[in-house]
């Protein structure tokens, strides 16, 4: 497949003898350029966001979409809440593991091409929600392709987040597209990672160590739970 | 602490009395609450013990088995009339004791708050639901079920609220509950993406057999935890740490 | 038929593991939707993921034609262990999980954490910081409320209202930034005292603030209150009696939209509220149009305490001059040998809390608050239990929709102002 061709005018308005075309009198009637930058134009300028929203940045991405902070300015003006007509999943909050299959769920009824945008700490790495409930990064789940880091992010963050959503679609090249976003149909539903990869992902860190030590998951520890302690 | 009666925390050198120039207790510790005296008075031999703890809350100990009875009483007796539910919870305090149940009642007609416990042993979690006092009850109480494991009689729908119904791996509140859960989070994961939500739209449909059939996880794979027997007994001998002692590396 | 259940097409896999999934027999849907001809009920699932839910609220409704006739609430989409988390912190770090229960109204929850703590400990806190939190809290029921009206009136089918209370809610979002960092997850309190004293000028922007919207409420107000869509939508849908609602354990507006004028900083109160001079409104139907006109009104009468607070707002300090709760100041610390036992021990150890426990309840946006801590002692907690009160508010939902037609359902739900962080904690 040839990466340039060229965009006639249509023969009505090229053929009828009208004088100039679009940029005025005296300019030529057609452009060249690649497919792959107009689609890629296309694609960028009119994202519809799938909001996600649980938790605290379900709430920041409300005043993104609000008036101070217009997130309609870089064509999201239409936040589609069904995933059907969605380009781009923002997962905003905390993911519980009862929410997990509801999330796959809805990643696999967005067409392709789709993007995935984990805004905040929890849907990142599970933030500071290091317990029995909690999905320990949505990346487990779902491929991501944007972290905004924040707890929550700001609108800007946000906003800027999903520029860089835009950036990478800048880069894509249709003859690549294919094979980048090919699912496996037999993959639908289940999770994106294997069990070793979602362990190494949701290994604790940080003062969270503290806390799996706390519960008795590493071994040769001595440890005093704190249901242990005597009043 | 405690007004009358044996407190559970009455022995306890606590950082309070070392320091006690610093504590300022609100005054009208031992102020009278007009409820008290009339319920200790009606159930004698229900009415186990009563404390007021920080500064003016009052808190009655009952017995589990008269327990429905008693907040029946407190309910419709119009010179009392705790109408309002405020919540029901329940605290474990681990190391093998029972579980305590906690009715925080308040009456809107005379601005008045009570607090009801009963201590359920681990052996028997069984109490009767007040779901037929207050409807407010319902949820609160399939919370306790599903967080503590606890089981109240005669409750309309007693099935995991926050959950997953099919969840395997024990009530999280319980003190014998590790923070992370007690399967691996690989196997967390799939397990929480094979649930299909479809299958609960109505459960209460399913009938009175409706029994997940859910395999406890000390059944199935994973990586239970080993419980620890020895370890609550041997604290228990123990002293409590003196406030003065080098701190307990896993408390900080 | 009898029950329709629609099967979303994503097929599953045996290798998903099939092992624990409910045994077969009475729980499989297509056992259910075997024909019987005599009625016509379906099945319709609303949620989890659905913009009229505010949040992951997920509801089954089984309709007769356009009519309700039965309706069963799933929660706990959004069961992130707090109470459990809290029993591995320590007593000042759970206040950064408090704002993320309810991230409508953090400072709401950051000051009820504390004043539990800090009565349960016995500690009185200084005359500035209590009226700094009450500041706090009046401004949080606005910020609150101003969230509801907004996502209220969308579920109306009004837009414009949103952006208005957005912009009003901008300028809360600024407050919070200057005095704690940041705009939603404040983690304001510390037991005993506040996080810093506020920044120079911030009372002057919160008066601003409170001087200009009642402007903007009056706005929002001629679009909604008299719109004949809106109250044909709102009037006598989702009635519940006063009877009921105090049985069902409603509480804040939901309640008093019923007539019963229950409000915690009225009947037991707390920091001085008894001085404070405001009114408590009721409704009278206790239907989706009361529940509107009493937060409105709420929100008139926080920015009438704010107004009050605002002038007696004394000098002096913020935090108690207490070694078991505050660090000492940096002066101390460097001079003062006691001073530095007592800074060594707080950072290393944390706040010490005596054994005991207490049930403070507060006045939240969405209904009475309450916060149980039981401390053993130690320095984490050993029960950190909140009384949400959106969790019982919801659980009225089916009574209040059951009878009524399908479209009714959003109202009631945007009616009753849930957060799904405090409901599934």
């Amino acid at each position: 497949m040839s990466d340039t061709t060229s965009v006639r005018q249509t023969p009505s308005a090229a053929g009828s003898g009208l004088p100039g075309g679009i940029f005025g009198e005296g300019t030529p009637t057609f452009l060249t350029t690649k497919v792959d930058f107009v689609v890629n134009w296309a694609r960028r300028n009119s994202l519809w966001p799938m909001p996600f929203g649980t938790a605290c940045c379900a709430i920041e991405m409300m005043a993104s979409a609000a008036s101070n902070n217009d997130l309609a300015r870089f064509g999201m003006e239409r936040m589609s809440f069904s995933p059907r007509q969605a380009d781009v999943l923002i997962c905003a909050g905390r993911v519980p593991y009862k929410l997990a299959p509801v999330l796959r769920r809805i990643w696999d009824q967005m067409p392709q091409p789709k993007w995935a945008v984990s805004m905040g700490a929890c849907a990142s790495s599970g933030g500071v929600f290091d317990a029995y409930s909690m999905v320990q990064g949505i990346d487990t789940i779902i491929p991501v392709d944007v972290y905004v880091p924040g707890c929550p992010p700001r609108p800007e963050a946000l906003i800027y987040g999903l520029i860089m959503i835009q950036e990478k679609i800048r880069g894509e090249t249709l003859g690549q597209h294919a094979r980048n976003r090919a699912e496996d149909p037999a993959a639908v539903g289940r999770p994106r990672a294997d069990a070793a990869e979602v362990e190494a992902l949701s290994h604790p860190f940080g003062n969270s160590t503290n806390q799996n030590r706390a519960s008795g998951l590493v071994p040769g520890i001595p440890t005093v739970r704190p249901g242990d302690r005597i009043p | 602490m405690s007004m009358e009666g044996g407190s559970g925390y009455k022995d306890v050198p606590g950082p309070a009395e070392e320091t006690g120039a610093l504590v300022s207790m609100p005054s009208g510790l031992e102020r009278a609450h007009a409820t008290v005296p009339v319920l200790k008075e009606r159930f004698e031999d229900a009415f186990l013990r009563h404390e007021v703890v920080a500064g003016d809350e009052h808190v009655v100990f009952v017995a589990r088995d008269r327990l429905y009875e008693v907040l029946q009483w407190l309910k419709t007796d119009p010179d009392h009339a705790y109408n309002f539910l405020s919540d029901v919870t329940a605290v474990d305090y681990g190391g093998g004791r029972p579980i305590q149940m906690v009715y925080q009642l308040y009456s809107i007609p005379h601005r008045r708050v009570l607090r009801v416990k009963a201590e359920v042993p681990l052996s028997d979690l069984e109490v009767d639901s007040v779901v037929p006092l207050w409807s407010a009850a319902n949820w609160l109480e399939r919370e306790v079920y599903d967080m503590f494991g606890v089981r109240f009689r005669n409750h309309p729908d007693l099935r995991r609220i926050l959950m997953p119904e099919v969840y395997a791996e024990g009530h999280p509140l319980r003190k014998d509950f590790p923070l992370r859960g007690r399967f691996s989070r690989a196997e967390q994961t799939r397990r929480a993406l094979a649930q299909a939500p479809e299958d609960y739209y109505i459960p209460s449909d399913f009938g009175p057999g409706r029994d997940f059939q859910v395999v406890g996880w000390q059944e199935v794979g994973g990586e239970p935890v080993p419980v620890k027997e020895g370890s609550a007994q041997e604290r228990k001998a123990s002293p409590p740490p003196a406030s003065g002692s080098p701190p307990d590396p896993t408390r900080s | 038929m009898s029950k329709k259940t629609i099967e979303l097409e994503v097929s599953r896999t045996p290798e998903m593991g099939m092992d624990f999934r409910p045994a077969p027999g009475p729980m499989q849907p297509v056992d259910l939707a075997e024909p019987d001809l005599q009625s016509e009920r379906m099945l319709i699932n609303v949620g989890p993921q659905h913009p009229a839910t505010h949040g992951v609220l997920r509801l089954v409704l089984e309709l007769d034609g356009e009519t309700v006739v039965r309706c069963v609430p799933h929660i706990g989409y959004l069961h992130s262990s707090f109470e459990k988390l809290g029993e591995y912190r320590t007593w000042n770090q759970v206040i950064p999980l408090t704002d993320r229960m309810d991230y409508l109204a953090p400072l709401i929850y950051n000051c009820a954490y504390a004043m539990a703590v800090e009565k349960m400990m016995g500690v009185e806190v200084t005359e500035r910081c209590k009226i700094t939190r009450v500041i706090m809290m009046e401004l949080d029921r606005i910020f609150s409320h101003l969230l509801w009206l907004g996502t209220w009136a969308i579920d109306v089918g009004a837009f414009t209202p949103f952006l208005y209370a957005f912009q009003q809610r901008e300028k809360v979002y600024k407050l919070h930034e200057a005095y704690t960092g940041a705009r939603i997850t404040t983690s304001a309190t510390r037991i005993g005292g506040m996080m810093s004293d506020m920044p120079e000028g911030w009372d002057v922007g919160v008066r601003k603030f409170i001087n200009e919207l009642p402007r903007t409420m009056d706005e929002i107000e001629s679009l909604l209150s008299h719109n004949a869509i809106h109250i044909g939508r709102t009037q006598g849908v989702g009635v519940i009696s006063a009877e009921d609602a105090i049985d069902m354990g409603l509480s804040g507006p939901n309640l008093r939209a019923t007539g019963v004028p229950y409000d915690v900083r009225k009947d037991r109160p707390y920091y001085d509220y008894e001085t404070y001079e405001f009114e408590v409104p009721i409704g009278e139907y206790g239907d989706c149009y009361d529940r509107y006109m009493v937060r409105l009104e709420e929100i008139r009468q926080s920015c009438r305490i704010l107004h009050q607070a605002l002038d007696r707002l004394p000098e002096g300090p913020m935090n108690v001059d207490d070694p078991r709760v505050i660090l000492p100041s940096k002066t101390d610390l460097m001079n003062d040998m006691e001073s530095m036992i007592h800074h060594f021990k707080l950072v290393m150890e944390g706040v010490k809390a005596p054994p005991g426990e207490s049930h403070f309840s507060v006045e939240g946006s969405k209904g009475e608050l309450g916060m149980y801590v039981v401390s053993d002692g130690g320095s984490k907690p050993v029960r950190w239990r909140v009384r949400p009160p959106s969790f019982v508010n919801l659980a009225a939902i089916p009574q209040l929709v059951e009878g009524g037609l399908l479209a009714d359902v959003i109202m009631v739900n945007a009616s009753l102002d849930i957060v799904l962080g405090e409901i599934d904690r």
